[in-house]
């Protein structure tokens, strides 16, 4: 572990972090610090523990249900919730902002704290008073603008002044600049480098080395949950951190049977694809999916995989250049025409988009199936219960039956019990949206089986991965997204994690 | 959940006993055949909107407009027999289709506009009242004219001939024997868990008593009601499209998991359209039998209906978030609310007593509902 100096005593320091959930562990004896007026960059692949650790510090994962040891200003630390956390001068801003955007900028800044006379509130000093911070801290805003008139830079610096105002010594920034254009970002990175002649510390998450470089003065970088090196910004390179961010060794076992690809059955092309207000969540996506074969889909967060498959089946965004064809025909429809004409959708998120919790395993498995399943208007429950025993037992889904209610599943048989109820409407292209996300690695297997089964049987997948190994190792061809456009696409075995990560974070090579 | 859900049925059972018991002490005439004879119409308007609304409320909408829609539904067919003199049959097919065309408009703009049905249908409450009120021009319209029996006069006036009773309930049970043994059949060939012989007679037997039972005390008055055949088969059809079509595992699914059955492939607008359209339909049905029950239509008839079929489902298990309820809980609830209120009739309690018990009870359910979905 390479070593930066230090040079003053840590105002805040982390020391042998474990944190566990059910089935996984997130945190692994991570240790972390940070000095006053530094900007302590946060860097690692999706799932590698950053939030997670944020958690830790803001306090939403509180004092005993971790092991290790927090400190501020050297004494130890054991925050029991959120209020503690920002007793101790440490604010959290999240990707979601907490602001009322029918608020006025001095509102929302004093919001939960208004200061009172007599038992109403003192707006005089709610207005007066936000003026002195951002005078102090040289941040400029309208204070009586109202929040949700202002762009998502600005509406940022609220989030920023609202912390200033806890009298906040340690900012933690996750992903601040995700929804931010360019000037914005300048603009943030400027008002941060000011904070920090000011004695702010900050710590600083963000996928984007451009801005980590130009920002940070020392640099953490996690893997799967540990922490694998301490950098000095100044005598550390992109190609550095980009190999200690993908250092995993490819220990897993991908059973990939090859299967040679047959008829193009999903060619897209330039598709540019705009949301409910008009931003862009895809630019010129272009590529193809062919029967027998896996086509692999990589990213970082927010990179528009997710929303490519989704708009796809035609459940997000709107298309606005571009063409996409379904077995040689044109295609641009919604869910239920996406599954009658073959194409059918895993969602990465199950409990939300996969399965109606409540109901049983039975229910789900011929739910989107079960209009073909009648006879004279009617359900036909014989031939629904044998085409779900079918794949009940072809995908070993381990349950006490048919009629166990499905949220009572370990969630490796939940994702099998989505994938069954995308397989019976027979389709042939099928969309894997993180297939293996939060299920153990005998199921991971299972799934990776079924995979070979489709492909075998002539389908084409499409399989969307955080896991640059499983991207690697199941796929026939990968293409990585970066910010909404094709970044980079790449042949099985001739990409090779630094590659496919370089191509993500839309970094190119040559240039490292 | 499945406890619970038991443990949910064993406490309606035995409040609807204490119920009984109460008010049969407080009042002999309560278990009398004539006033059980009046309280199975009662029920059965009850239970049909009930019913309905269990259509609507299963994908976790709403309706408050029924009750306004029954008074408007069932004026529109009065005034055509007695002002205009139509024959009531033709009468009440106008009424009817009235009643789904309004509803499927309220469907519609709930899902195309996105507006919550809360609103819509409040809206629909007010509206509907205004235009009964000027339908029937604030008199009384009696259902036939000058004391004559028509077709609408008789859906709460007609009963049946002892012997057809009889019949009607050996005919019942036959067809809810051969539904449980072919059910039992194909569970053993699925290899799923079936109730032991035993079990399955008891159960037959059961219903086979409380059948008899209730064809004997109807019988002792003037027969069984027509009102309760004409609620049989509507709470037969909402069982077969609740638990034997696709559109019903639809309204579950939406109910469930609004997003997943979007991305399962669920038309969920036309699914939403179409259970408010059949809710007109058990709105014109309810609204026949509430105005014949009356004798004529007057301004207050269906006044707050919509609670108490809200009530009869909360009552009978249905979730309000939707996703959850069932034909045969809806029944059990509507009789819980039909004997509160009948039982609070024979004993005279007055009007602003009656309103304060209907709302805690109302409230009491929905509490229930929040509790039990909480765990």
């Amino acid at each position: 572990m390479a070593a930066a100096p230090v040079a003053a005593a840590p105002i805040l320091k982390a020391e042998g972090i474990t944190k566990s959930f059910p089935g996984v562990k997130a945190l692994d004896g991570v240790s972390f610090d940070l000095v006053a007026g530094e900007i302590h960059a946060l860097c690692g692949e999706n799932g590698a523990g950053k939030s997670t650790l944020i958690k830790l510090l803001a306090g939403i994962h509180p004092h005993g249900h971790y092991e290790g040891a927090l400190s501020v200003d050297g004494r130890p630390a054991a925050f029991g919730g959120v209020a503690d956390a920002e007793a101790a001068g440490i604010a959290v801003i999240c990707q979601e902002l907490a602001l009322v955007p029918a608020m006025t900028v001095a509102e929302n800044i004093f919001l939960g704290a208004e200061p009172t006379a007599a038992g109403l509130i003192d707006w005089g000093r709610v207005y007066h008073e936000s003026a002195r911070l951002m005078e102090r801290f040289g941040v400029k805003l309208d204070c009586y603008a109202r929040a949700g008139s202002l762009g998502m830079g600005l509406r940022q610096l609220i989030e920023i002044v609202k912390a200033l105002r806890k009298e906040s010594r340690i900012l933690i920034l996750d992903e601040p600049t995700a929804a931010l254009s360019g000037a914005e970002v300048a603009a943030l990175l400027d008002i941060l480098r000011d904070l920090r002649r000011r004695g702010i510390a900050c710590v600083y998450i963000s996928h984007k080395l451009d801005e980590v470089f130009a920002l940070a003065d020392r640099i953490t970088v996690l893997r799967d949950g540990r922490t694998v090196a301490t950098l000095a910004a100044s005598r550390t390179d992109k190609a550095e951190v980009i190999r200690h961010m993908v250092g995993r060794e490819i220990a897993d076992f991908f059973p990939r049977r090859r299967s040679r690809p047959g008829e193009t059955l999903l060619a897209v092309r330039g598709l540019d694809v705009v949301d409910a207000e008009g931003a862009p969540l895809l630019k010129g996506v272009s590529f193809e999916a062919r029967a027998g074969e896996v086509l692999g889909i990589g990213g970082l967060m927010g990179s528009g995989r997710t929303e490519l498959l989704m708009h796809l089946f035609g459940s997000l965004g709107r298309r606005a250049a571009g063409s996409v064809e379904l077995a040689g025909r044109p295609w641009n429809g919604g869910p239920g025409e996406a599954l009658r004409r073959g194409l059918a959708l895993v969602t990465e998120d199950r409990k939300r988009y996969g399965l109606v919790l409540d109901q049983s395993v039975g229910f789900n498995l011929s739910l989107s199936a079960i209009g073909r399943m009648t006879a004279a208007g009617l359900v036909d429950a014989p031939a629904e219960t044998r085409a779900n025993r079918e794949v009940f037992e072809s995908l070993r889904v381990k349950a006490p039956g048919l009629e166990a209610r499905v949220g009572s599943l370990s969630g490796g048989n939940q994702q099998k019990v989505v994938i069954g109820k995308a397989l019976q409407t027979e389709p042939r292209v099928v969309f894997l949206d993180e297939p293996t996300r939060g299920i153990d690695v005998g199921a991971k297997l299972e799934v990776y089986e079924i995979v070979n089964r489709l492909t075998d049987a002539g389908k084409a997948v499409v399989l969307v991965s955080s896991e640059l190994p499983e991207l690697m190792g199941m796929s026939d061809r990968v293409i990585m997204l970066h910010e909404g456009a094709v970044g980079g696409e790449f042949r099985r075995g001739e990409a090779t994690q630094e590659a496919l990560m370089a191509a993500a974070l839309g970094h190119r090579p040559a240039a490292a | 959940m499945e406890r619970s859900a038991s443990f949910r049925d064993f406490s309606l059972l035995i409040a609807l006993l204490l119920i009984g018991a109460f008010f049969s002490v407080m009042s002999p005439q309560f278990l009398s055949s004539r006033n059980l004879s009046m309280m199975m119409i009662e029920l059965a308007v009850t239970a049909t909107l009930a019913l309905g609304m269990l259509l609507v409320i299963l994908p976790g909408h709403i309706d408050l407009s029924v009750g306004s829609g029954v008074g408007l539904i069932g004026g529109v067919a009065s005034v055509l027999v007695f002002r205009h003199h139509w024959p009531s049959p033709l009468a009440m097919a106008l009424g009817m289709a009235l009643a789904v065309g309004l509803w499927t408009l309220m469907g519609a703009v709930i899902v195309r506009e996105r507006m919550p049905a809360f609103i819509i249908t409040l809206g629909g409450l007010l509206v509907f009242k205004g235009a009964f009120w000027l339908v029937i021009r604030n008199a009384t319209v009696p259902v036939a004219a000058g004391g004559q029996a028509n077709l609408y006069s008789l859906l709460t006036t007609y009963y049946l001939p002892r012997p057809a009773g009889y019949g009607l309930a050996a005919a019942c049970l036959a067809a809810v024997a051969w539904a449980k043994l072919k059910a039992a059949a194909r569970r053993r060939e699925f290899g799923f868990e079936v109730p032991d012989g035993e079990t399955l007679f008891l159960k037959l037997f059961l219903t086979g008593q409380l059948m008899l039972l209730f064809v004997v005390v109807m019988n002792q008055y003037r027969g069984v009601p027509l009102t309760v055949v004409v609620l049989g088969l509507v709470a037969l059809a909402v069982f077969v499209v609740t638990e034997h079509t696709p559109f019903g595992r639809y309204l579950y699914a939406i109910g469930g998991n609004e997003e997943a059955a979007v991305i399962s492939g669920v038309p969920v607008d036309r699914v939403i359209v179409a259970a408010y359209a059949v809710l007109g339909a058990v709105v014109a049905v309810t609204g026949f039998m509430q105005t014949a029950y009356s004798g004529a239509s007057t301004t207050t008839v269906g006044e707050l209906m919509e609670l108490d079929a809200i009530a009869a489902c909360v009552i009978g298990g249905t979730s309000l978030k939707g996703g959850r309820g069932t034909t045969l809980g809806v029944l059990f609830g509507a009789l819980i609310m039909t004997c509160l209120l009948n039982g609070m009739t024979l004993l005279a309690v007055s009007p602003e007593y009656k309103y304060i018990a209907r709302g805690a009870v109302l409230a009491l359910a929905v509490w229930m509902d929040v509790r039990l979905s909480r765990n």
